[in-house]
C-alpha cells in the first residue's frame, strides 16, 4: 500500500508541476486570447535558468553562481519573463495562427540553441544541483512527500493570484481587449501593452513551472523541451476547459493521467505478444482520447464562466 | 552555393505540393491542420504496397524508367495512390473534424488534428513496421551538370520537380478555366455568397479535400522516391510545409506553391551561414523574418 | 462537478487495480525486473526484444535464485517525463528491486537521480553514453547501483582515428548524430584525427528527425575528403549515405557501431561497401561468441546487428545472474554488490546462452565466482560502473558482418596515450 501512496505522490507532484504551467498558458490564452505555441520555450527557459543559475561553477558551462535556491529559482522565471518580453514584442501583433506557428519556432530554436550550445551544456544536459534540503530530509519517501507539499502550496498560491487577478479591474481590461479590441482601444487601453503584460505574466508562470521540474529531477536536457511538451500543455488546457483555471488544473490532471496509466495499463494487461507493440499502441490511445474528448465536450470538463456585468443585473 | 540553391529547388517543389492541401483546408475549413503531412505518409505508404503488387503480378513492370529510379509499376501506383488518400482525407473529415466543426471552435479542430495525426502515425507504424523503407534499393548517380560551378542534380529530383510542376499547372489550368474552379475560388472568397449563388458547401468541401488529399500522396511518393519511407515522414515534413504555407499566405494556392520553394532555399542555404546543429530552427526564421514584414505571408490576405 | 466525479472514480480504480496487483504476486514464485525502454521507436524496439529474449533464457535455465523472472516492459516515448513516471510505477506499484533502461541518457539520468537512487533500486543501462555518469559515480551520488554495458565512445574514436591512421586517409569529414552519443564521440575523434595530423575538412551535425540531409552532404562534399567518419545509426545513416554516393562522395568510409546493422547493408548495398569499416567493442575470443550469434540468429531470424542489442542481452544476463548470486529478496543494492562476482577477471568463465547461464548459476551456489563473457566481449566494470573493452574492426560481407581485426585493450591504451 505505501508504494501506491509513494507513487501517487510522485505523480501528483509532476501534475502539479505541470499545472503550473498549465495555470500560465490560460492566463495567456485562455484570458487574453494569445495563441502561444512555444510554451515550451518559457518552460525550459525558467528550467535552464534555475539549474545555471543555482550550481557551483563548471568549467565550460555558463552561469554557475551558486544562488540559494528560491533566488535560483526566482531567477529563472524572471529569464523566462525576459524571454517573453523580446518574443512577445517581436510577434504580438501577429494574427493569431500566425503568432503560434512564431512562438513554435521560437520554441524549436530554444532547443536547438540549448542542444548545440556547450555553454549551455550541450545534448548532455546539464546537472545543476541537488535537490534543496536532501541533507535535512533524506532522499525517500518523506522528502518526496514534502517536495509535493512545497509544489502544492506554489500551485495554490499561482491560483489563487490568476484567481485574484481575473476578478481585477486589470481581468477585466484583458477580457475587453479578447472580446473588442476597438472598444477598447477607444477607451483609451492600449491593447499591446496590455496584452504584452499578460503574455509576459503567463510565460513568468511557465518558467516557474520549469524551475519545479528542473529541481525535482535535478536534471535538465534538450530532451525535456521537445514540442511535445508544448502539444501536452495545450491538451491539458483545452480538455480541461479554456479560460477556466480549475478546469486547467482538472485537465492536467486528468491528461497526465491518461498519458501515464495507458502505459500502465497496456504493460499490465496486454498480452505478452504485443508488448513490443505497446509503445505504438499508447500512442494511438493517446489520440483517440483526445479525440474523444474534443467530440464529446469540445469545450472542455470546464467551460469558462461567462461574466455577466453586474450593472446590467441590477440596471432597468 | 549554386548547389544549395538547385537543391532548395529541388526539395522545395516536394514542399509545395504538401503546402497547397494545407493551405486551401486552413482558409477554407478555417482550421490549422496538424494531420495533413500524415496524408503525405500514407500516400507513400499505400504507392509502396501497390508497387510492389505490381512488381509481383506483372514482373515487365518492376523495371525502373532510365535513368530515374521510377519503375512503371511506381508510375501507376502513385494514381492510385492519390485517390486512395484523397478518399482517406475525405474520411477522416467526415469521421473527426466534421463532428469537432460542427460543436467546438477552432482550437478544437486543432487538436483534433494532433490526436489524428497521432493514430495515423501510429497505425502506420504497427501495421509497416517502424523501419524505413525503400521504392528501390538501387542508388542513382546524380549526374554532373557542370564542372564550374560544381554542380551535380540527382535524376529522380529533376523528375520530381517536372512532376510537381506540372501537376501544379494542371491545378491552376482547373482554377482558371473551369468552372468547378471558379466555385472553389468562390467558397474561399465568400462561402455564404458562394452558397448563396447555389454553390453546393459541402460538395466543395469533400473536392477540397480530395485534392488537397491526392497532392500530399503525390508529395508523399515523391519523397520516398528521394530519401526514404517511414512512419514518421509526415511528422518530419510537417514543420517546413507548414511554413511554406505562412510564408506563402494562408489562403493562397500560389503563395503556398512560392512558399514551398522558399522553405526549401532557405533550408539549404542555411548551412552556408548557420553551424549544422541549427538546421531544424532554419523554417521557423524564415517565418519570423517574413512575417515581421509582412504579417499576412506574401499573399495572403486579412482574414473576414 | 463532472470532471472531479471522473477523476476520483479514475484514481479509485488505480488504486484498485494495483492491490490486486500486488497479491497476485505473493501467491508464485515470480520476481519481477523492470524494463524502462523506447519501443516505440525503430531502434528501440529490437532493444526490448533482445532483453525479453535474455529473460526467457534465464527462465529456461530454472529461473533465478529460485523463481521465474517476469521483465515488465514500459516504453519511455524518449521522453524524460514519462521515463521517469514509468521508472517510479515499476519501483512502487510492481516492486522491482531492478531496472534496466533507459536507452537515452536524458532519460536515464533523471530516473538515476529521482528514482531509483532515492529508491534504492539498481540501473542497469544497455546503451546510455553521457559521460555524466561517470562523472555522478565519481562525486559517489550513485550508490554503486548506476552500471553501463556501454563502452565508453574514448575506445571508439580512438579506435575510428586509428584506422584512419592505417588506411592512409588525410582528410575525413565528420559525420555525428546530434544527441549525447554523437556529440561527444563526433569531438573525439576529430580531436584524435587531428592528434595523428589528419585533416578534418568538417564535423557535421546530423539532426534527428529531419526530412532531408541534402544540405549536410553538401556541405560536407565541398571539403573533398579522402573518407569520411559516421557516429550515425541506421535510419538517419542510411539516409547520409544514399545521398553522399549518389552524389559521387567517396565510397571510402569509417563507422561507430551504431552502423553495424543489416538493414543498413541492405538499404545502401554492398556494391558500394566495399572500402568501409566499422568499429566495436570486442566478444571474446571463443566458441561461446558464435554461440549465441547462432542461437539469436535462430530465435529472430537474422544476426544480432544492430545498435544497442549486443549491449541489451549483456546488461540482461548480467543483472539477472547478479539477482541469483544475492539471492532471493535481496534488494537493489544487494543486487548491485553482486556485480562484481559475476564479472570477476578470476572466476570461472561462463558463455553467453542459456548452458553457460546454467554453469554460472552453479558455480554461484557453491560460493564461487564467474567472467560473464557477453556479447559484447569479457565484460567489467570499473568503479563506476563504466565498461572499457578491446575493439575490433569489423566490415560488411555477402553473407552478413564480418570481424577484420582485433584490438586488445593494451593496444588501444597505449594508441590512446601516444596521441596526447
Amino acid at each position: 500500500m505505501i508504494g501506491v501512496i509513494s507513487y501517487l505522490v510522485f505523480f501528483a507532484t509532476v501534475a502539479s508541476i505541470l499545472s503550473i504551467a498549465v495555470l500560465g498558458l490560460n492566463l495567456q490564452w485562455g484570458n487574453t486570447g494569445l495563441f502561444n505555441g512555444g510554451v515550451v520555450a518559457f518552460f525550459g527557459a525558467g528550467a535552464y535558468g534555475t539549474l545555471l543559475l543555482g550550481s557551483a561553477s563548471q568549467d565550460g558551462l555558463l552561469g554557475g553562481f551558486g544562488l540559494p535556491y528560491l533566488l535560483a529559482l526566482f531567477g529563472g522565471m524572471m529569464i523566462a519573463g525576459i524571454v517573453a518580453w523580446i518574443v512577445g514584442l517581436l510577434t504580438l501583433r501577429l494574427r493569431h495562427d500566425y503568432l503560434a506557428i512564431a512562438t513554435f519556432g521560437v520554441a524549436v530554436a530554444f532547443e536547438n540553441l540549448v542542444r548545440n550550445a556547450d555553454l549551455l551544456g550541450g545534448a548532455q544536459g546539464i546537472r545543476g544541483f541537488e535537490r534543496p534540503l536532501r541533507d535535512t530530509f533524506g532522499n525517500g519517501f518523506t522528502y518526496n512527500l514534502l517536495f509535493f507539499v512545497f509544489v502544492l502550496i506554489l500551485l495554490v498560491l499561482t491560483y489563487v493570484f490568476l484567481e485574484r487577478l481575473i476578478a481585477s479591474p486589470f481581468g477585466r481590461l484583458l477580457r475587453a481587449i479578447r472580446e473588442d479590441e476597438t472598444a477598447a482601444q477607444s477607451l483609451g487601453k492600449s491593447p499591446s501593452r496590455v496584452r504584452l503584460t499578460a503574455f509576459i505574466a503567463g510565460s513568468v508562470i511557465m518558467g516557474l513551472a520549469g524551475g519545479l521540474y528542473a529541481t525535482f529531477y535535478a536534471f535538465i536536457s534538450p530532451q525535456d523541451v521537445l514540442p511535445i511538451l508544448t502539444f501536452q500543455i495545450w491538451a491539458m488546457l483545452i480538455v480541461g476547459g479554456a479560460g477556466n483555471n480549475k478546469g486547467a488544473v482538472m485537465g492536467t490532471f486528468l491528461i497526465w493521467a491518461a498519458w501515464t496509466a495507458s502505459g500502465w495499463a497496456l504493460s499490465r494487461f496486454a498480452p505478452l505478444e504485443v508488448q513490443l507493440y505497446t509503445g505504438s499502441i499508447q500512442f494511438v490511445l493517446i489520440g483517440f482520447v483526445i479525440v474523444g474528448m474534443l467530440l464529446w465536450r469540445p469545450q472542455g470538463l470546464f467551460p469558462e464562466k461567462l461574466v455577466v456585468s453586474q450593472s446590467a443585473k441590477t440596471g432597468g | 552555393m549554386i548547389q544549395n540553391l538547385v537543391d532548395g529547388f529541388l526539395v522545395g517543389s516536394i514542399l509545395s505540393l504538401g503546402a497547397i492541401g494545407l493551405t486551401m483546408a486552413m482558409h477554407m475549413l478555417r482550421f490549422a491542420n496538424f494531420s495533413h503531412a500524415e496524408l503525405l505518409s500514407i500516400g507513400a505508404y499505400v504507392a509502396l504496397v501497390f508497387d510492389g503488387l505490381f512488381s509481383a503480378i506483372y514482373p515487365a513492370l518492376a523495371g525502373a524508367i532510365a535513368p530515374l529510379s521510377l519503375t512503371w509499376a511506381l508510375s501507376l501506383s502513385i494514381l492510385i495512390s492519390m485517390a486512395i488518400t484523397g478518399i482517406s482525407a475525405i474520411l477522416i473529415d467526415r469521421l473527426v473534424f466534421k463532428r469537432v466543426r460542427a460543436k467546438g471552435g477552432e482550437l478544437s479542430m486543432v487538436f483534433a488534428s494532433f490526436g489524428v495525426a497521432m493514430i495515423l502515425r501510429n497505425i502506420l507504424g504497427l501495421i509497416f513496421g517502424l523501419d524505413p523503407k525503400l521504392y528501390s534499393q538501387d542508388i542513382v548517380f546524380a549526374i554532373v551538370v557542370s564542372r564550374d560551378p560544381f554542380l551535380l542534380v540527382k535524376p529522380d529530383q529533376v523528375f520530381t520537380l517536372i512532376a510537381a510542376l506540372l501537376i501544379m499547372f494542371i491545378l491552376h489550368l482547373v482554377l482558371s478555366r473551369t468552372t468547378f474552379g471558379y466555385s472553389l475560388r468562390a467558397v474561399a472568397e465568400n462561402p455564404t455568397l458562394a452558397q448563396v449563388s447555389g454553390i453546393n458547401l459541402s460538395r466543395m468541401i469533400v473536392l477540397i479535400w480530395l485534392i488537397g488529399g491526392g497532392l500530399a500522396a503525390a508529395a508523399g511518393v515523391f519523397y520516398g522516391l528521394t530519401n526514404q519511407i517511414n512512419p514518421v515522414l509526415g511528422r518530419d515534413l510537417v514543420l517546413p510545409i507548414f511554413a511554406a504555407t505562412i510564408v506563402g499566405g494562408i489562403g493562397s494556392i500560389y503563395g503556398a506553391v512560392l512558399g514551398g520553394f522558399l522553405v526549401g532555399l532557405a533550408s539549404n542555404l542555411a548551412l552556408v551561414i548557420l553551424p549544422s546543429g541549427y538546421s531544424p530552427a532554419v523554417p521557423f526564421l524564415i517565418i519570423l523574418a517574413v512575417l515581421l514584414i509582412r504579417p499576412h505571408g506574401l499573399f495572403g490576405e486579412e482574414r473576414a | 462537478m463532472n470532471g472531479l466525479k471522473t477523476s476520483a472514480l479514475a484514481i479509485g480504480a488505480a488504486l484498485a487495480f494495483a492491490s490486486f496487483g500486488t497479491e497476485a504476486a505473493a501467491q508464485e514464485c515470480t520476481t519481477k525486473i523492470g524494463a524502462v525502454l523506447p519501443t516505440s521507436v525503430d531502434w528501440g524496439k529490437p532493444i526490448a526484444a533482445t532483453a525479453q529474449y535474455a529473460v526467457d533464457l534465464a527462465n529456461e535455465a530454472g529461473g533465478v535464485a529460485g523463481c521465474e523472472i517476469e521483465m515488465v516492459l514500459r516504453d519511455t516515448q524518449v521522453d524524460p517525463k514519462v521515463g521517469v513516471d514509468a521508472a517510479k510505477a515499476l519501483v512502487d506499484l510492481d516492486g522491482v528491486q531492478l531496472l534496466l533502461g533507459a536507452v537515452s541518457s536524458g532519460v536515464s539520468m533523471p530516473i538515476l537521480t529521482s528514482v531509483t537512487v532515492p529508491a534504492g533500486v539498481m540501473q542497469m543501462s544497455c546503451c546510455s553514453s553521457s559521460t555524466a555518469f561517470t562523472a555522478l559515480s565519481e562525486e559517489g551520488k550513485t550508490n554503486g547501483l548506476f552500471y553501463r554495458t556501454f563502452a565508453t565512445s574514448g575506445v571508439q574514436a580512438a579506435v575510428g582515428a586509428m584506422v584512419a591512421r592505417d588506411e592512409g586517409y588525410e582528410s575525413v569529414a565528420v559525420f555525428y548524430k546530434n544527441d549525447d552519443w554523437g556529440q561527444d564521440i563526433g569531438g573525439l575523434v576529430a580531436k584524435d584525427l587531428e592528434a595523428l595530423g589528419i585533416e578534418v575538412t568538417a564535423s557535421i551535425a546530423i539532426n534527428d528527425a529531419q526530412a532531408s540531409y541534402r544540405a549536410e552532404v553538401t556541405e560536407a562534399l565541398k571539403g573533398n575528403p579522402q573518407a569520411i567518419y559516421m557516429a550515425l545509426y541506421p535510419k538517419e545513416g542510411t539516409q547520409v549515405v544514399r545521398e553522399w554516393i549518389s552524389l559521387g562522395g567517396t565510397q571510402e568510409m569509417i563507422a561507430a557501431n551504431a552502423l553495424k546493422s543489416d538493414e543498413f547493408k541492405e538499404n545502401v548495398g554492398m556494391q558500394f561497401l566495399g572500402n568501409f569499416t566499422g568499429t566495436d567493442t570486442a566478444s571474446p575470443r571463443t566458441d561461446s561468441a558464435s554461440a549465441f550469434v547462432d542461437a539469436y540468429t535462430t530465435r529472430f531470424d537474422g544476426p544480432p546487428n544492430g545498435p544497442g542489442l549486443a549491449n541489451s542481452y549483456d546488461a540482461t544476463m548480467i543483472a539477472l545472474l547478479a539477482i541469483h548470486a544475492a539471492g532471493e529478496g535481496a534488494t537493489g543494492a544487494d543486487i548491485a554488490a553482486k556485480i562484481g562476482s559475476v564479472t570477476d577477471p578470476d572466476g570461472t568463465p561462463v558463455s553467453a546462452d542459456a548452458e553457460g547461464f546454467a554453469a554460472a548459476k552453479e558455480v554461484l551456489d557453491g560460493g564461487g565466482t564467474v567472467s560473464y563473457q557477453g556479447a559484447t566481449g569479457n565484460v567489467l566494470f570499473d568503479a563506476n560502473g563504466d565498461v572499457s573493452a578491446p575493439a575490433v574492426t569489423w566490415v560488411f560481407s555477402e553473407s552478413g558482418i564480418d570481424e577484420k581485426q582485433y584490438i586488445s585493450l593494451t593496444e588501444v591504451n597505449d594508441f590512446m596515450a601516444s596521441m596526447q
